[in-house]
């Protein structure tokens, strides 16, 4: 059957036009082979104006389309999902991103503009005669247990989120500790192995002396920081410094405190440990002004590399600063140091006024939550990546903040890179929320854009399998890779490896991008 | 398998130049799994070629694609029209591949596109070590299964020497020195009486010292009567 393409161009309201001449667009367009219609619209992200475009589709009976818009994140769910309604496959439409990519970095140069413009709409008509509808595939989960790894404020948060939401929950926690969490509680319990993919994940729990199986159909991992010592030099010299949340304790509780107090901002200042992040300095800031509204007598320093009080906590600062609380900056030429002959001192030098200090204290104590151990052990379990710091790492920031890179994997709190109570709380009735949902839907959606592996090519080299983050490809009883598509998440990792060039990734095979790049550079190569 | 690295892209280029139809030709065995001469490697490399043509003003045609196994005369006869068609091949198997083309098409060019190395293993994703050279001879169950003669850089048969310190080779210090990893492996066995066993000079016969190595399994031969039957065949 012949391709019939629609190519629809937007406007966005009045700034492509700013920049491009759309009439030519239109014309060459309308002038390329198998195109039957051409649109031009006001903003093709108003529901409103979709629906002249898909009476032109179902009319004109068309199979494919390309369409000249803005970022794909932006248009993409609402166009597909009304492409697909007119009985277009979503696979079928081509996202041309000519806002991005095209008018705003060559606003002052038009000509420049409207070529580029014309070569990437004739780069997507050759590719979109080259497209295959794909399908996506259903599997329904076996379970409706979400497991959330750590019973502390993230994972309580969690679980008591998931549960208000219907979900089974199943906490696991390391330590004896009993808690008031809906759901089952496996104490001393660790995850120590994970097989399936979100949905149906079938999972290893060591739980005491027994290691236990257990299905699951999402997962949150909310397994906190982790709490190190004095390092380096400083440890050498102070046996008794004690962490940051220990002299907020103390505050707390009115205990007694030597003073002067003088906060250091890293357990390590020498060393490469990462310096604070932004909660520890609301913490500590937070705890010097209780201190000082407490004992307004006691002298309290704060040694700091580099200082980030966000927000509102800058008004923290400003109160900690005119109760004449000492910040001393540092940088590496001059970090804190302290010798071991001389107790009770901290020489570091300041670096605003190059001058170096020798400050006398009571009390030492050192901020930083560097990342919880555990959690190398659970990204190497689930196969997720971790972020340079020793935290997990979230999907994106903006659209993705408690997901993982696998779906049905869910990531909160401290975990992530250390943070304050409240926010570990808010992240983890998230991350519950997210679980429960994912479970809700009782089917995992899989396929569409996965890889394929032509068997007659494969020489079973491992290379795929060895490559793969989600263990989607195996050697199967023909001696060939096959791809577990339910696990494969498109990523095109083996596809890129493969020696013989026996995988390809659908919707972006190789066909498909040479005659696109053939199309916009010209030329064979 | 073979192990085997691609020339540097300077080289084939200056090695392709006087020519204008050029094949190059992969293989699917060792040098794919070892991701030097794949089909992949050769669709990078014909790639490579044209882009760098085309920036440098050259005109040349070129073509790629791999065989089954390169080594083997009945997978090269399947592609003898495109090598007898072009003015060079490029081959991107192991040298065992280029001189197989080499020996069938004599009068014909055949460059080799890849430095053939050795015998290998790959120990993980993108890393290879060789383990054997071939010696025809093979000792390691008196070694506990570490070939001292791959893996020493004196293939020495009694050690370690006196240049081994801290479990490295004096010839390079990134290299585990083998007679300590023999040792060790040996310990673990409970074997440790075997390093104590004089090892005399070994019959290096079999090895290649004695030029070009030939094989023959007579029971596998065809008779002359089952080769006339062939040839009455074709």
């Amino acid at each position: 059957m012949k391709a019939k393409i629609q190519v629809v161009l937007c406007k966005c309201c009045t700034e492509i036009p700013s920049v491009l001449r759309l009439e030519s667009l239109s014309k060459l367009a309308s002038e390329s082979n198998n195109v039957m219609s051409v649109m031009t619209v006001d903003a093709i992200c108003d529901g409103k104006q979709l629906a002249p475009v898909m009476n032109d589709v179902k009319q004109k009976e068309l199979d494919r389309a390309v369409v000249l818009a803005c970022h794909k994140k932006d248009v993409s769910p609402t166009l597909l999902r009304a492409y697909r309604r007119a009985g277009v496959n979503e696979f079928m439409v081509e996202l041309v991103n000519i806002r991005e990519e095209v008018v705003l970095p060559h606003a002052n140069e038009p000509e420049r503009a409207q070529a580029k413009a014309e070569a990437k709409l004739r780069a997507a008509l050759a590719r979109s005669l080259m497209l295959q509808p794909l399908e996506r595939q259903t599997e329904e989960m076996k379970t409706r247990n979400v497991v959330i790894i750590g019973a502390g404020v993230a994972g309580q948060a969690a679980a008591k989120e998931a549960a208000k939401a219907g979900a089974h929950t199943v906490v696991l926690e390391k330590s004896g500790k009993t808690l008031k969490v809906p759901g089952v509680v496996m104490q001393h319990s660790t995850l120590v192995g994970a097989e399936g993919y979100g949905g149906n994940l079938k999972l290893k729990i060591r739980a005491g002396e027994k290691v236990e199986s257990l299905d699951a159909a999402a997962l949150v991992i909310a397994t906190g920081g982790g709490w190190t010592q004095l390092k380096g030099s400083l440890a050498k010299a102070v046996k008794d410094a004690v962490p940051l949340y220990k002299l907020n304790e103390q505050v707390q509780v009115d205990a007694p405190i030597k003073g002067p107090v003088v906060v250091v901002d890293s357990p390590d200042p020498s060393g490469k440990t990462m310096a604070v992040q932004d909660f520890a300095w609301d913490e500590t800031l937070e705890t010097v002004v209780e201190l000082k509204k407490k004992h307004p007598e006691t002298e309290i320093w704060v040694v700091f590399q580099e200082m980030r009080a966000f927000g509102l906590s800058e008004l923290v600062y400003k109160e900690a600063a005119d109760a004449g609380i000492k910040f001393i900056r540092y940088d590496k030429g001059g970090v804190p140091k302290a010798d071991p002959k001389n107790p009770g001192v901290l020489s570091v030098r300041d670096f605003s006024q190059g001058e170096q200090l020798n400050i006398r204290f009571g009390t030492l104590a050192f901020a930083s939550i560097p990342a919880n151990p555990d959690n190398r052990l659970i990204a190497e379990v689930l196969r997720i990546p971790m972020a340079a710091d020793g935290g997990i790492r979230r999907g994106s920031i903006q659209r993705w903040p408690v997901s993982t890179p696998r779906p049905g994997v869910f990531v909160c709190g401290s975990a992530l890179f250390p943070k304050s109570r409240e926010a570990a709380e808010a992240e983890g009735e998230a991350a519950g929320a997210m679980a429960s949902a994912f479970v809700k839907r009782g089917t995992i959606e899989f396929g569409g854009v996965v890889a394929e592996v032509e068997q007659e090519k494969c020489s079973a080299c491992l290379t795929c399998v060895r490559t793969c983050p989600y263990e989607a490809p195996f050697i199967g009883a023909a001696g060939k890779a096959e791809i577990r598509i339910q696990a494969c998440q498109g990523c095109g990792m083996c596809v890129g490896i493969c020696p013989s060039k026996a995988i390809e990734l659908r919707n972006y095979t190789d066909d498909q991008i040479m005659i696109e790049t053939r199309t916009l550079l010209g030329g064979d190569f | 398998m073979i192990v085997a690295k691609r020339k540097p892209l300077g080289e084939i280029v200056e090695m392709l130049a006087p020519y204008q139809k050029i094949t190059v030709i992969g293989c699917r065995s060792c040098v794919a799994i070892c991701l030097a001469g794949g089909e992949k490697e050769v669709k990078m490399l014909v790639s490579a070629l044209k882009i760098k043509n085309r920036k440098e003003g050259r005109k040349q045609q070129i073509d790629g694609f791999v065989v089954e196994r390169q080594c083997e005369k009945e997978w090269v006869k399947e592609v003898e029209e495109r090598i007898l068609d072009s003015d060079v091949t490029l081959s991107m198997a192991c040298s065992l591949g280029a001189q197989t083309i080499g020996d069938m098409y004599p009068k014909h060019l055949t460059f080799p596109g890849l430095n053939t190395g050795m015998f290998g293993v790959p120990e993980e994703q993108g890393v290879w070590s060789e383990k054997c050279i071939g010696c025809g001879n093979c000792i390691i169950h008196t070694t506990g299964g570490i070939c001292p003669i791959a893996r020493c850089a004196k293939s020495m048969l009694n050690g370690p020497c006196g240049g081994s310190a801290n479990g490295k080779c004096e010839v390079n210090l990134e290299v585990d020195c083998a007679w300590v990893a023999i040792y060790d492996r040996l310990k673990l066995q409970n074997r440790l009486d075997l390093i104590e066993n004089f090892t005399p000079a070994k019959d290096w016969s079999t090895s290649h010292s004695g030029g070009r190595r030939i094989y023959v399994r007579e029971d596998a031969k065809l008779s002359q009567h089952q080769k006339k039957g062939k040839e009455a065949v074709q």
